[in-house]
């Protein structure tokens, strides 16, 4: 078996408030402790919000600056530019959001910066909903999947945020997850390395909000990946794909089977869902073929 | 820029605040065993040597295999591995090849010549073991090893009992046995050969010589077949013939042989008869998937040209001038509640015949329970012994096929171990006494197999048939060095630390420490959630209720 392997450096401290299990402060542990000390976090509301801080303390050993929803990759741009002015350029500036401030509430400013080409590396800890305010749907919310306010399951597509950002022609972006925690060092340690706009979407099952057990996030992220619903993936100027992961073992079946967010599929309801992710799994290949 | 505490700046860091009392349950580092240490006759701890494998310590590997039997080369070839049918593998694609693993290592040691270290003390108590077989010798060893006087008195002309005698050198080279047998004589064993103690006046003055008797002559008297004349020139019971081939005396029987019997021992005894240029039919009472032989034998058995006539039986024998008529019948077999029980019922209308030169009965042996008249009682078909291994007659204790049905070579090296750490207690009460696992094997489901590819097996090779038919040379090979280091990484390790730092890396609370060998838990910050234990890969943590930081 492959080892995980990187360097623990204490960046992200035990007390946190995160639920037992969270898959969230696992990533965060991950990304802090690959990018190091020489950087400043942007935390917008969120379950990081909650996990980074608790007034007046805090467990991350960065500075992080607690900004709104709306404008997280815009407060990370002015924390870079004024980092600049003071000859700190190489300090990371990291933006911490969710998917609500990443789909939703902060488009309009991550698109403002993606399109300014800002040296920020963004990460949204996708989790696919509201799960911080009881659960409800984001437009990161995959289809059918109950949701507090989607209880019949939502009748739409997850956004699809790796089209619209490719679409910017930034230099990097990147999904990840935790079940494959070598692969996500090496995303933040690439990223880091790069000027110019860099996003990371890792997906973090969330314990309550997906129906899952405690111990059951890294085999949920894992079965994510090996069923092809969430790719592992790289995009390089918007135009050149790299598959991480390249083969797709297991059925979708598997996958929402352990989650009860699920819990009221059909069997045609599941076949509908292998589809969908066969058609996206086949059009992500053609675009590596195209390099 | 002042940097004054403010209200809106945090002043300390989250670990005051200790998530632990959230807490439930906590992880547990048990190491608990795996279930082929429970199936293993010797109680070898397996997880282990096959980890000290992977890491290329290969003479660390072979010390925790001779801690528990001093023949690894031996067993790794004829052992009937109940471990393999335990392993938790077979549940996922197939068995790890623990055997051919384990041959690898002891024939790596017979390679560097590695020999047991002097103990440390010796003692002045002294023990005599009464038969040099697998019992005799494994609890010579193990006594030796503790610096007891072992003497060992042995009626043949050379130690190794029914490995020398009875298992044929294509399975079981004699360099090797003679090998391994040296290197326990080298300890130290005084070695009487030629030296019966063949009755109860012989037992009483050894024992009076000595601290403590072992008595580990086997089970030498052959079963008799009924019906059959022994007296003819055309029988030849089957432990006689292959005592007669494994010494090199030539075969003075015909061109075709009826073995009957379908143990090992008769699959021994066919083998043989076939690399001596005969044709051989098998005839068995039980039908093909009960033969009580390994399944490889009967595979390689077939394989060699041997005839199989299973579920059938002997009814009478006409010998005429151009050889026997065998006069057979099918039989309806039941087996019974314990191994070598069974029941038959002859079918009607299925008579047929066989012919042959000659019959070689092979149909097991019987423990002789008068040669020491009343000194020792017996229970059923063997000697009585108490948990023990002491007979009824105190100080002397007794192993092997003598006292157990169980009729494997590792069985009977597992009862010299635990016979001779009994003795040593008997003679010296400070010695430690033997312990059985006791703890549940690690199941399947513990084990996150996500860690682990199903690519199936690697086998060693095997001499091509018409090879084979041309000598007495091993059949089995050994594994290659890249076999071995591959088979040895197919290894669950179940219940075992691997150290791989899964449950270190996937805590999301920084709970768990690393050691230099293994992990403590911080039980101020761990949440109780588990994920260590879901993502170990070789099941040795366990969640344990804990309501209480």
């Amino acid at each position: 078996m492959e080892k995980i392997e990187y360097e623990e450096k204490g960046q992200l401290y035990s007390g946190h408030v995160a639920c037992a299990g969270c898959a969230e402060a696992l990533s965060l542990r991950v990304v802090l402790n690959t990018v190091g000390q020489d950087a400043v976090g942007v935390v917008a509301p969120s379950c990081l919000a909650v996990i980074c801080g608790a007034h007046p303390t805090s467990s991350v050993k960065i500075p992080v600056f607690h900004t709104t929803i709306e404008s997280c990759a815009a407060t990370a741009s002015g924390v870079k530019r004024a980092l600049d002015k003071q000859g700190k350029s190489q300090t990371t500036v990291l933006g911490l959001a969710g998917d609500g401030g990443t789909y939703d509430i902060g488009l309009q400013s991550l698109s403002s910066a993606a399109e300014r080409n800002e040296d920020i590396l963004y990460v949204c800890f996708d989790n696919e909903g509201y799960m911080n305010t009881g659960g409800q749907k984001s437009s990161s919310t995959p289809e059918k999947a109950v949701t507090g306010s989607t209880p019949a399951g939502k009748t739409t597509r997850k956004k699809n945020m790796i089209d619209i950002l490719a679409a910017h022609r930034i230099p990097y972006i990147a999904t990840a997850s935790p079940s494959h925690i070598n692969d996500m060092v090496a995303k933040v340690e690439k990223a880091k390395a790069i000027r110019g706009t860099k996003v990371l979407v890792i997906l973090v099952p969330c314990l309550p909000g997906w129906g899952i057990g405690d111990n059951a996030m890294v085999k949920t992220s894992r079965l994510a990946v090996e069923s092809g619903v969430f790719p592992l993936f790289e995009v390089e100027d918007g135009t050149r794909y790299i598959m991480n992961h390249t083969t797709k073992t297991q059925p979708v079946a598997e996958y929402v089977k352990l989650q009860k967010r699920y819990k009221h599929l059909s069997e045609d309801d599941i076949a509908g869902l292998q589809a969908e992710v066969d058609y996206d799994w086949d059009r992500l290949h053609r675009r590596v073929a195209q390099n | 820029m002042s940097r004054e505490p403010s209200f809106l700046w945090s002043n300390s860091t989250s670990e005051g605040r200790l998530t632990g009392t959230w807490r439930t349950a906590s992880p547990d580092y048990r190491n608990l065993p795996s279930p082929c240490l429970g199936a293993c006759p010797v109680n070898g701890r397996i997880a282990t040597w096959i980890g000290q494998v992977t890491k290329g310590d290969y003479h660390g590997a072979w010390t925790t295999l001779v801690d528990n039997n001093p023949f690894p080369s031996i067993a790794g070839r004829i052992c009937h591995h109940p471990c393999e049918t335990a392993c938790n593998r077979v549940e996922h694609d197939e068995a790890v090849s623990i055997c051919a693993l384990e041959r690898y290592v002891g024939d790596q040691a017979l390679e560097e010549n590695w020999q047991y270290p002097k103990p440390e003390t010796m003692h002045d108590q002294s023990v005599a073991i009464v038969g040099g077989g697998p019992a005799g010798l494994s609890a010579a060893y193990q006594l030796a090893r503790r610096g007891f006087r072992v003497s060992i008195y042995e009626s043949q002309a050379q130690l190794g009992g029914l490995l020398r005698y009875g298992i044929p050198s294509y399975r079981l080279d004699k360099s090797i046995l003679d090998a391994e047998i040296a290197r326990i004589v080298n300890l130290g064993v005084t070695v009487h050969l030629n030296t019966s103690i063949a009755d109860k006046g012989g037992l009483e003055a050894l024992r009076a010589e000595h601290d403590a008797v072992f008595l580990a002559t086997g089970a030498t008297k052959s079963k008799v077949l009924p019906g059959l004349d022994y007296s003819q020139p055309w029988v030849r019971d089957g432990a006689k013939f292959l005592a007669q081939t494994n010494a090199g005396e030539a075969c003075d029987l015909g061109r075709h042989l009826v073995v009957i019997g379908g143990g090992s021992a008769g699959i021994d005894v066919a083998r043989t008869a076939r690399r001596l240029g005969r044709d051989v039919t098998v005839l068995a009472l039980e039908p093909d998937d009960l033969l009580p032989a390994q399944r490889t034998e009967v595979v390689e058995a077939r394989e060699e040209g041997i005839r199989f006539v299973c579920g059938a039986m002997m009814q009478k024998v006409d010998a005429g001038a151009d050889g026997l008529t065998i006069n057979c019948v099918e039989v309806a077999f039941t087996p019974g509640a314990a191994r070598g029980q069974f029941t038959i019922a002859p079918v009607d209308g299925s008579a047929f015949t066989l012919a042959a030169d000659a019959i070689i009965p092979s149909i097991g042996q019987d423990a002789d329970l008068k040669k020491y008249g009343d000194l020792l009682d017996s229970a059923g078909p063997v000697i009585a012994h108490d948990e023990n291994w002491q007979t009824s007659s105190p100080g002397i204790f007794a192993g092997g096929d003598l006292t157990s049905m169980d009729r494997f070579v590792t069985e009977a090296i597992g009862m010299g171990k635990e016979a001779a750490m009994a003795i040593a207690r008997f003679v010296d009460p400070e010695q430690p006494a033997f312990v059985k696992p006791s703890d549940p094997a690690v199941p399947f489901k513990v084990i996150n197999t996500a860690y682990h590819s199903a690519d199936g097996r690697e086998s060693p090779a095997h001499v091509a048939v018409e090879q084979r038919l041309q000598s007495f040379g091993e059949v089995q090979q050994r594994f290659t060095k890249a076999a071995a280091e591959i088979e040895a990484k197919r290894c669950f390790s179940c219940g075992t630390c691997i150290y791989c730092d899964n449950c270190y890396f996937y805590c999301p609370d920084m709970a768990i420490t690393k050691l230099d060998q293994g992990y403590e838990v911080k039980l101020d910050y761990c949440k109780g959630c588990g994920l260590c234990v879901a993502e170990c890969p070789t099941g040795a943590i366990n969640m344990a209720e804990d309501l209480g930081r």
